[in-house]
């Protein structure tokens, strides 16, 4: 073997990657030539230097630009794939999306119609202005309601809020109106029943609509709160995927967001919150109750008072003095009973409208009468 | 070192199955790998960053196409070669050389204390000496000796003989040899 063959080797030499017989031959070789093993040395340190030279590194975000480059690039078959392929298993997956929407849609229009007789329409004018007052951008739901009362055939659609307006000053107007009242509220609430009527039999017999009205809001409820759940049910797990769920259902269907209970403090903040109040007043009240008392204003405070100390959240209508007074209250369920009682203490208590079966936190609209 | 071959396999049925965090995965495990060869290659940190950004969507791309015969790393330098091998050659070079000083810079950015100062200076040499190989004999050095590939995955990457890969390689060192002679004791 000559050097110039012998210093061929040297690479296969270091990378181990000499065949038996040539290992051999070249180690023979380096055994009598000093030249060669000194250049074998110097070949070895020089492919040390070479390998202890430091990784170049990427230059930072290098990583989140690679990912946007590759979203940017195919994305008309990203889109194509995300949208219809595979074919056979999302065809029928859009397909029943559509036919759940459908269904939505028709079990919340089935639900809403009876809302027009919710006790919102029993309770008293004065009532009525303080849930505008109270509610000056949810207004127009409550309003719209009512205007339908005296106009049964009126499209329940209102689209727009030119619309919406006209049905509010509508509201407004047979509020006001002492005989325009008769027809928004066909038989007179039931807050000017005489106080035998908290006697059953007796207010079945003298305000047979009012009674029937009752039991169709409280019929309505439970059902609304039933489908409330089997929508939670339903939904959550489409919506989470995929966005696909029926918005306007679940909208409609969105339940009466009891608050959780707070503490004192935050319910005397509400009281001036009106936002949140807002949305309860646009709900139908769960208790609609009338409270007669020698001294209205007495009592408003008497109740407010009541009403911090259990923990409830008040809403005061803006009624002027020596008028009849309206408060509105959320109150735990498990609290509801020690409210009626201390009521019971103030004056005559006198429910219109409350269910069997309360919800977690209970809306009282509380007329306070003389 | 990132992305270890055993994960390579787990890796690739993600990407097969259109997994899009294993593209993720992917470019994090491998970004400095094929983005170092690319800037050997190149000598410019912004067309180097450009091509391996071009051999990750590649691959994206492409994922269907790896047979996992040879190993994904494997896969991955073979296509970063190419395109800088086809980017040299073809004088696809909107950057040109403007930028081939890049990588003696490399090592002095940070000035030290004297034995510092020395060792940046050997670096300096390195990268310079590496940088001056002719392209064909530098890709087999850098995938040999900074990238630690086999002669046999080298011969796959390049589609080249064994015995070429062997050749290349020992000019290219011998060729370092000379360049770096001073630093050798």
């Amino acid at each position: 073997m000559t050097c110039h063959d012998a210093r061929e080797q040297f690479s296969g030499l270091v990378d181990d990657a000499l065949v038996a017989g040539e290992r051999a031959a070249l180690e023979a070789h380096l055994a009598t030539c000093a030249d060669c093993r000194r250049e074998l040395q110097r070949f070895r340190d020089t492919v040390a230097l070479v390998r202890a030279v430091g990784p170049l590194r990427a230059p930072a975000g290098f990583v989140d630009r690679v990912l946007e480059a590759a979203r940017l690039v195919p994305w008309y078959k990203r889109l194509v794939r995300g949208l219809f392929l595979p074919w056979p298993i999302k065809l029928p997956i859009e397909a029943a999306a559509i036919v759940l929407v459908g269904i939505g849609v028709a079990l919340v229009y089935r639900a809403t119609p009876p809302q027009r007789f919710s006790p919102v329409e029993s309770i008293a004018p004065s009532m009525r202005d303080a849930f505008e007052g109270a509610a000056p951008q949810g207004a127009a739901r409550a309003p719209a309601r009512e205007a339908e009362v005296p106009r049964e055939t009126e499209p329940r659609r209102l689209a727009n809020t030119r619309e919406l307006d006209k049905g509010k000053n509508q509201a407004r107007e047979l509020a006001r109106s002492p005989e325009a009242k008769d027809a928004a509220e066909p038989p007179k609430a039931p807050a000017q029943t005489p106080p035998s009527a908290a006697a059953p039999p007796a207010a079945a017999l003298q305000q047979p609509a009012t009674r029937s009205r009752d039991l169709d809001a409280l019929k309505t409820q439970e059902r609304r709160e039933k489908l409330e759940s089997q929508y939670a049910e339903k939904t959550h797990a489409p919506r989470a995927e995929g966005e696909r769920a029926p918005s306007a259902g679940t909208q409609y269907l969105q339940p009466a967001a009891p608050p959780a209970p707070r503490s004192q403090a935050d319910a005397s903040a509400l009281k001036r919150a009106a936002p949140s109040i807002t949305g309860s007043a646009l709900t139908p009240p769960a208790v609609s109750a009338r409270l007669t008392v020698s001294d209205r204003e007495a009592a408003v405070r008497s109740v407010t008072e009541l009403a911090t100390r259990l923990g409830a959240e008040t809403y005061r209508a803006d009624s002027a003095a020596g008028q009849d007074q309206v408060l509105v209250l959320m109150v735990p369920r498990d609290v509801y009973p020690e409210l009626v009682r201390e009521l019971e203490q103030l004056g005559r208590w006198q429910p219109s409208n409350e269910p069997a079966e309360l919800p977690a936190q209970v809306r009282v609209v509380l007329q306070i009468t003389r | 070192m990132e992305g270890r071959t055993g994960d390579d396999a787990s890796l690739v049925d993600r990407l097969r199955r259109g997994d899009s965090r294993a593209f993720e995965d992917l470019v994090i495990a491998y970004q400095h790998r094929v983005f170092g060869v690319a800037l050997r290659m190149l000598g410019n940190r912004a067309e180097a960053e450009e091509l391996a950004q071009e051999v990750f969507l590649r691959v994206y791309r492409a994922i269907g196409e790896f047979r996992g015969e040879a190993k994904l790393s494997t896969w991955l330098y073979a296509i970063t070669a190419r395109q800088c091998l086809n980017r040299l050659t073809t004088g696809e070079r909107r950057m040109a050389r403007q930028g081939e000083e890049t990588l003696t810079r490399l090592a002095s950015r940070e000035v030290g204390p004297a034995e510092e100062m020395e060792r940046n200076e050997l670096e300096t040499a390195l990268h310079r000496a590496i940088a001056e190989l002719s392209e064909e004999r530098r890709i087999v050095v850098v995938l040999r000796d900074l990238e630690g590939l086999s002669y046999e995955e080298i011969a796959a990457a390049l589609e080249l003989e064994l015995g070429t890969v062997r050749s290349r390689l020992h000019r290219a060192r011998m060729d370092l040899r000379d360049k770096l002679e001073r630093f050798l004791p």
